[in-house]
């Protein structure tokens, strides 16, 4: 119906096209043309397509001290002494080290302190490598950091109880020291394989002695998730980092006796689980790229399609929605539905079911 | 230095992430807060307006991408776009929940994606003047904006709409979005300012979409009124069934509205000034909605 009408279709259900929304629709031209005129007369500057402005800030390091059992810290500050932008109990930096990788730590120092960030490193022999790079470092070196952000935003309320396992203790510390000052009544659970193994002991009992309970599995076992939150009046707000088998124990007790709001950091996506490589063409560009097992298909676009939409990563939001002109689908997201499966994929976690595939990009 | 404080700083510097919500309407009558008909259709009249509405800022919003040179801002907009699809599907899944009571939604539907999909991104204007009407519909965003925030801000704090008995999904759909809005309140306003700071451009455009907005808000009434089949045949909205709504409380006072209405038009005005991200966030940890996306 609606092709033979240049309109909007009627309220009403009658054949013809609804005339008020018309004329607010031909207001909306009238606007834009005088809009239009005005902007001619000033000479507005219309922005155009740029690249993306460098923002990261060129530290040194300042200090590094060793804090516990293949911990140490790193004080990181401006070359000239200035002030580094301000920040909150729960933010964390990017940082780059002098080989290229990349990885994000939670500033753990204080944030009256405006002339350092803080950051600490657990060494893992073994892992990608990042970690034991970062223990080479030493005070003096240069390293470019990006400009925190907070994935773990601590909110203001009068009850807290915080739980950290080993390094997870970095996002926790400011928020103790946070929770201090305001006079709030807080609790700090810290678990860890022994006490030599856990840093910031000291400065943690500095803070408030009474409020911090020391869990070493080598003195009292490991703490189960139900032990962890055991002291938690309800509906006291639990900030929880450590590593994910703790957070998993603690947000399965949760889920079980639903008393606690609960706050964790959300990491990067999950891994890709029995992924094969595959091709992808583009059919806009007719370039064709190659898709690694281990890789999204988002990923593998980006480079290639700078512009390519994205948000969560995870499947759900359906912003990198595309539409797919051959090739069978392996459908991994849980929002698209079975007739838009039928001519579309999300680029984040969907993938080829075959070799191969066709995408309108 | 050390003076004692009182209270947490407000966070800032989020790292913007949609969340995986899930809304079970097998529960959820169609007249969703007993004996209140006409509060009832106000906000159902969101379900029909905000996914179109919402959908819109996500095509402006990443038209807009390419333009933008600072690294944060990209990084909002695109926690932005995620957020707003997730607020388009759920209000859909509102929407669609009345059409399946017999209050069918989609010749007005049909009407708001015929505008927002279709007209008002006006695809016939090429280059610069293209690019000039996208400039111009950010301005739109960021004030729409404003007023997504400042609704949100009073749904979180509203406890009347539980008094009167509102269904507790509908109410965890509406504070859910409130708080996602309260939180990234400040990304349409900023990517407005990093393209184009001109103070009097955001004002004009606050002025106009205020009577759309009002009269959308009014003809999806009416239509509700007209299409649902639950009332008695000529059923009409009253004024003083309205004015009862605002002095009970449970519609935002129009009073408070034009404040806030009026801080966007102050020169110096920025969104951190309103609103509280920390009291987002604490909903956000107790939505039943939000905590089925942490599992
Ligand atoms: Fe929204
Ligand atoms: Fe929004």
């Amino acid at each position: 119906m609606r092709e033979l009408f240049s309109g909007p279709p009627d309220l009403r259900g009658r054949p013809r096209q609804d005339r008020m929304l018309s004329s607010v629709m031909a207001a909306v031209v009238g606007y834009e043309n005088a809009l239009t005129a005005v902007d001619r007369m000033l000479r507005a500057k219309v922005p155009g397509e740029v690249d993306l402005v460098d923002e990261d800030l060129r530290l040194v390091i300042a200090e590094v001290r060793v804090e516990a059992e293949d911990v140490v810290s790193l004080r990181l500050s401006s070359p000239d002494g200035e002030a580094l932008p301000r920040w909150q109990p729960g933010c964390h930096v990017d940082v780059t080290l002098p080989s290229g990788k990349r990885r994000q730590y939670s500033l753990n120092g204080d944030v009256r302190d405006r002339y350092g960030y803080r950051i600490a490193v657990r060494r893992i022999d073994g892992g990608l490598g990042g970690s034991v790079e970062m223990h080479t470092l030493t005070e003096g070196t240069p390293i470019r950091v990006s400009r925190p952000r907070n994935a773990f935003a601590l909110i203001n309320l009068e009850k807290y109880l915080f739980l950290a396992g080993g390094i997870g203790i970095t996002p926790i510390l400011p928020m103790v020291r946070a929770a201090e000052r305001i006079g709030a009544d807080w609790k700090l659970v810290y678990t860890g394989r022994s006490r030599s193994s856990m840093p910031f002991l000291r400065e943690l009992l500095d803070i408030n002695e009474s409020k911090v309970d020391i869990r070493a599995d080598d003195e009292v076992g490991m703490s189960t998730g139900r032990e962890l939150l055991e002291h938690s009046a309800p509906g006291t707000h639990v900030y929880c980092c450590g590593p994910i088998p703790m957070i998993d124990a603690v947000r399965a007790e949760i889920r079980e006796t639903g008393r606690n709001p609960l706050h964790y950091e959300r990491f990067s996506p999950a891994p890709v689980l029995n992924g094969k490589p595959f091709e992808v063409q583009l059919a806009r560009s007719g370039r064709t790229i190659q898709v690694g097992a281990e890789q999204t298909v988002l990923d593998a676009v980006l480079p290639e399609v700078p512009a390519q939409q994205y948000s969560c990563k995870q499947g759900f939001c359906r912003t990198c929605k595309v539409r797919v002109l051959a090739g069978e689908v392996d459908h991994r997201d849980g929002s698209l539905t079975a007739r838009e499966r039928e001519t579309e994929m999300t680029l984040c976690v969907s993938r080829a079911a075959g070799d191969r595939l066709v995408l309108d990009i | 230095m050390s003076q004692p404080e009182k209270k947490i700083e407000d966070p800032d510097h989020l790292v913007l992430q949609p969340r995986d919500v899930r809304f079970d309407w097998g529960r959820t009558p169609a007249h969703w807060i007993p004996g209140e008909v006409l509060l009832a259709h106000i906000l159902n009249v969101t379900h029909m307006i905000l996914p179109e509405i919402e959908r819109w800022f996500i095509r402006v919003f990443s038209a807009a991408l390419p333009l933008i040179s600072s690294e944060k801002v990209r990084a909002d907009v695109r926690g932005f776009i995620g957020q707003e699809s997730v607020h388009a599907e759920s209000h859909q899944g509102a929407a669609d929940h009345l059409t399946r009571h017999g209050i069918d939604v989609t010749p007005f539907t049909g009407q708001m994606e015929w505008v927002f999909q279709e007209r008002l991104l006006r695809p016939e204007l090429k280059g610069t003047r293209a690019r000039k009407w996208l400039i111009w519909q950010l301005s739109g965003v960021a004030a729409g904006e404003h007023f997504t925030a400042m609704l949100g801000e009073y749904i979180l704090a509203n406890r009347k709409l539980d008094e009167v008995g509102a269904d507790p999904v509908m109410l965890d759909l509406f504070r859910w979005h409130g708080a996602e809005e309260v939180e990234h309140r400040a990304v349409a306003f900023d990517l407005f300012t990093h393209l184009d700071n001109r103070y009097w451009a955001r004002v004009i455009t606050m002025v106009a979409i205020i009577p759309p907005l009002i009269w959308l808000f009014i003809r999806g009434t009416l239509f509700l009124y007209r299409n649902d089949p639950h009332l008695p045949p000529g059923s009409r909205p009253r004024m003083r069934e309205l004015i009862r709504l605002l002095r009970e409380g449970l519609l935002p006072p129009v009073m408070w509205l034009i404040k806030g209405t009026l801080k966007y038009l102050r020169r110096d005005f920025h969104p951190s000034q309103v609103g509280s991200t920390s009291a987002a966030l604490e909903y956000l940890a107790t939505s039943p909605a939000a905590r089925a996306a942490n599992h």
